[in-house]
């Protein structure tokens, strides 16, 4: 029998690259989520007419009917003398003026705005109509038009951050600053739930969500907190770093996922705010015994049903670093393979992946996150809402845990946290009994001809894999025993 | 008759949306759309987000170049990766190139790639831009471009010096006689081929169908079933739209010496039946349509009794609100306002003169002003465009997607009847979930 071919590594030229997909949107759009979040500050994204489209995304993603403070400052030619939207340094103007609610105006460059390399104006925004308090200007200077959606979001709101913080006096009882995930990542407003109970239940309180949630107040007042708790380092790395670097205010970083994570986040903040250890100690047994049932359904299992069993994971770099702890750990599961699409965060994942996995990588395109998942042949796939595709081929149960994974739930579930780890508890168990009562059908055991595989050799490196799978299932489909050439010339497009 | 320039910004889709169902239009076409991340994000993540569940909103025949801002392509670069690209896809015969101005901006002469591949590939290349300079894009643009395109490409067309009467009896036979008898009238009158252009949205051949009941033949269609069958367009065709903001389109076949039908859009009853009427006076025949589609009309009479009276807003994002509310308000509903993204008064001449009087056009509507009118005026369904339709939900308006509308096929009679079906289905629903005692 001959076998498909490994995977070998499409290399683009310089730069360029052909895709089908992305996981990562655009700069923009990243900073557009990050800042949507925040109150009070109401984003100018210039764009070319044909490049407006976040109204529809938000609504279509968040679906709990307030329109984003998002406005657009059409790129285009406006006749002179012209009032309407173009002229860039009065839109910014009216942003303030028109939107009593506005107290920061964020300026976002599209990427072919970016590209066109125009001169930013800086007016002197009108202050605010009640408080006469100033509107300031922000703008994400490092923001260029080559970077992804997320570090495109950690670099403005560190720009946000830098704007507003100011040097105050240290809270007198402890308090924290939570970063979390930006809007319409799965979940993102059940992550900051479950952070801020668990804080309360140990004697923290909470001085700022960011960004989710947070005020242009609670940006200014961000150094009061004792520490800063990075939930999501995706977007909250360099606006914590500079916290650190400017008011000295320490930082947690460990990923708040399953039951040892998150034991392992509340002890540090307790270390951090001088709280009494036996008190965080009781506080976390409690939660144990009531809440968490991560580490109760690891002893439930029988060893037997999770023996041999294998898990992949593919996701951003918190969701797939926590969950392959958890995995691995926690629960004993071997983790076959752990991938991340944040291709400028590699060495990070790749350093941490190590405790967990043999296998980690890093990729941008899908058709090579799906050949190397495939290859690794797991019986349980975490993903984003792509690698469903993968799932189905290999005829596994599939959890999309990780961002992008489409609309928000309408009733939201945390993965962080110990009702997270309960929850991760439940898909699990779903997920595994699925897969005992299916044996696995994978479509990868039909076996290919010479000529068969001749003719996928003679497919760009870049389809190959959607090629094969697409082969695999139409061969399976029609009950075919083997993929020949006609199999395999009938299956494509 | 109020049309107002509201100069704002509209809540359009880009027309990068299109892409997916312009490749699925294009049977034998591979679509590469070439940029930053964003064109990317706007093509192929964005429809999958706004409708998760359609599976013609994530062709596998749409390919995506992403360059790099810090590397900008050599010259060449591009065209080998298009010709890669369409040696991966069986039976491509026509690849569609969609370059903006990102792509311009980091030096690339999609042009000349597209030329080199072309050569390379022996096949046909087209570059569209999605881009718009100016205000007003609506998500058809790029349809109109690439729809423009293919009507250059067509074949000439070159009235044959014959008279029709020879050619019907080539075609000879018993029946065919018997045919001829019966459309003696017709045989009078000129033969010129009726080519329909415009996207059908599914419901193309019922509108052939309803054009073949009138006695009309269409000789050809664009997009027809591939980019290899085009009709031949030249002096002499006739040439019909079915969807308003095809501009481009139509000087394209007006350059070629067709004739262009400014007519009402097959969109509605009252539509249909007057595209029908002059498409029969262009060809110089009588025609039966008004009688036909007034006892159509009757029949419908239960669905427009739920439609009868009712308030209805049309925020306005595809292009196509003008003729929808010009139905709507033949079938007896009174229309707020009608929202235009883009107003072109020469293709829309005779909707708005249809349109009556006391409707109110506002054109380029800024989304904002829209919603404060929509909230004050209270109407019974709002038509809305993607942005609003959560946020108008979560104000409890009854709201459908205009996209919806277009999406179950609007061309024709049974179009029609479709559209006010869906009307009657929307207020059917909300009068059930407002009975439930919550």
């Amino acid at each position: 029998m001959i076998g498909p071919t490994p995977w070998t590594p499409y290399i683009s030229n310089a730069g360029m690259r052909i895709l089908r997909n992305t996981y990562e949107g655009p700069g923009s759009h990243g900073i557009l989520r990050t800042v949507a979040g925040i109150k009070g500050v109401h984003s100018v994204l210039r764009a070319l007419p044909s490049e407006g489209y976040f109204q529809a995304a938000f609504g279509a993603g968040e679906r709990d009917g307030e329109p984003a403070a998002v406005t657009i400052s059409p790129l285009m030619e406006t006749p002179d003398g012209s009032l309407s939207p173009g002229d860039l340094e009065r839109d910014l103007t009216r942003a303030a003026m028109n939107h009593p609610e506005t107290e920061t105006v964020m300026l976002v460059h599209s990427e072919t705005s970016l590209l066109a390399n125009e001169e930013a104006p800086s007016p002197t925004l009108p202050p605010h109509p009640e408080t006469g308090q100033e509107t300031k200007l922000v703008t994400c200077e490092q923001a260029t038009a080559g970077i992804g959606e997320l570090e495109a979001a950690d670099l403005a709101l560190e720009a946000l951050v830098r704007a507003h913080a100011t040097l105050m006096e240290r809270s007198p009882e402890p308090t924290v600053n939570v970063f979390g995930p930006p809007l319409l990542n799965p979940g993102a407003a059940a992550e900051y739930a479950e952070t801020v109970r668990l804080l309360t239940l140990i004697g923290v309180e909470v001085n700022a969500c960011v960004p989710l949630g947070a005020n242009v107040r609670d940006l200014s007042q961000l150094s009061q907190a004792w520490a800063n708790v990075l939930l999501y380092r995706e977007v909250g790395d360099s606006a914590t770093l500079y916290l650190q670097d400017t008011f000295g205010t320490p930082r947690v970083t460990t990923p708040m996922i399953g039951a040892a994570g998150t034991g392992s986040v509340l002890r540090t903040i307790g270390g951090l705010c001088e709280l009494d250890t036996n008190k965080i100690q009781r506080a976390i047994w409690s939660e144990l015994g009531q809440t968490s049932k991560l580490p109760w359904f690891s002893r439930l299992i029988a060893p037997e049903s999770l023996r041999g069993k294998r898990a992949a994971i593919f996701g951003d770099l918190t969701y797939t670093l926590g969950l392959g702890y958890a995995l691995a750990r926690e629960v004993g599961l071997e983790v076959a393979c752990a991938g991340t699409y944040l291709e400028h965060l590699e060495q990070d994942f790749l350093f941490h992946t190590n405790s967990f996995t043999d296998q980690a990588f890093v990729t941008g395109n899908p058709e090579e996150a799906a050949a190397r998942l495939e290859e690794a042949n797991p019986d349980v796939l975490i993903g984003t809402r792509v690698e469903r595709e993968v799932a189905d081929t290999l005829g596994i149960p599939f959890l999309p845990l990780c961002a992008p994974a489409g609309p928000k739930a309408f009733v939201e579930r945390p993965l962080m946290g110990y009702v997270g780890s309960s929850v991760l508890a439940d898909l699990l168990e779903e997920a595994l009994n699925r897969g005992q009562e299916k044996p696995k059908t994978s479509s990868r055991e039909i076996p290919w001809t010479d000529e068969a595989m001749e003719g996928l050799e003679e497919t760009p490196a870049f389809l190959r894999g959607r090629t094969r799978r697409l082969a695999e299932e139409y061969a399976k489909e029609t009950y075919a025993g083997e993929i020949t050439r006609d199999v395999l010339e009938r299956s494509r497009l | 008759m109020t049309i107002l320039n509201e100069s704002g910004v509209p809540d359009v889709l880009s027309p990068l949306y299109a892409v997916n169902a312009l490749a699925e239009m294009l049977p034998d076409a591979m679509v590469v759309v070439v940029g930053t991340r964003l064109e990317t994000y706007l093509s192929r993540t964005l429809p999958a987000d706004l409708f998760s569940n359609a599976k013609v909103q994530d062709s596998p025949k749409v390919l995506s170049v992403i360059l790099d801002p810090e590397a900008p392509p050599e010259q060449g670069e591009l065209a080998s990766q298009l010709v890669e690209a369409a040696a991966g896809i069986r039976g491509v015969e026509f690849l569609l190139v969609v370059a903006g101005h990102s792509a311009e901006l980091l030096g690339v002469n999609a042009e000349f790639e597209a030329h080199l591949a072309s050569r390379r590939l022996s096949l046909q290349t087209k570059v569209v831009s999605p881009d718009a300079n100016s205000p007003g894009c609506l998500c058809t643009d790029l349809e109109d471009r690439v729809l423009a395109a293919l009507v250059e490409a067509c074949p000439q067309y070159t009235p044959k010096p014959a008279s029709s009467d020879s050619a019907a009896f080539k075609r000879g036979g018993f029946l065919g006689g018997l045919s001829l008898r019966g459309r003696s009238r017709a045989d009078e009158a000129r033969e010129d081929p009726v080519v329909l252009l415009g996207p059908s949205f599914g419901a193309g051949d019922e509108l052939a169908g309803d054009l073949k009941r009138a006695g009309i033949e269409v000789a050809g269609r664009v997009p027809g079933t591939g980019s290899v069958d085009l009709p031949q367009i030249g002096e002499g065709t006739i040439v019909a739209l079915s969807d308003p903001h095809l501009a481009t389109v139509a000087r394209a076949a007006e350059k070629r010496g067709a004739k262009v039908v400014r007519t009402l859009m097959p969109l509605g009853m009252d539509g249909t039946s007057r595209f029908i009427q002059d498409i029969s006076a262009a060809l110089g025949q009588d025609s039966e349509e008004p009688a036909r589609s007034q006892e159509m009309w009757q029949r419908l009479e239960r669905l427009r009794s739920r439609i009868r009276g009712k308030r209805v807003f049309f925020a306005g994002d595809t292009g196509f609100e003008v003729s929808l509310a010009r139905f709507l308000a033949n079938a007896g509903a009174v229309v707020l306002e009608v929202g235009a993204p883009r107003l072109d008064r020469k293709a829309l001449g005779p909707e708005i003169q249809a349109l009556g009087a006391d409707v109110d056009i506002v054109e380029s509507p800024d989304w904002r002003g829209q919603m404060k009118r929509i909230d004050e005026s209270r109407p019974d369904l709002v038509i809305t465009s993607p942005g609003l339709y959560v946020p108008l939900v979560a104000r409890g308006h009854l709201c459908r997607s205009s996209l919806d509308i277009l999406k179950s096929g609007v061309h024709g009679y049974e179009g029609a009847r479709r559209i006010l079906e869906l009307f009657a289905q929307t207020f059917d629903r909300a009068d059930a979930l407002d009975s439930v005692h919550l």
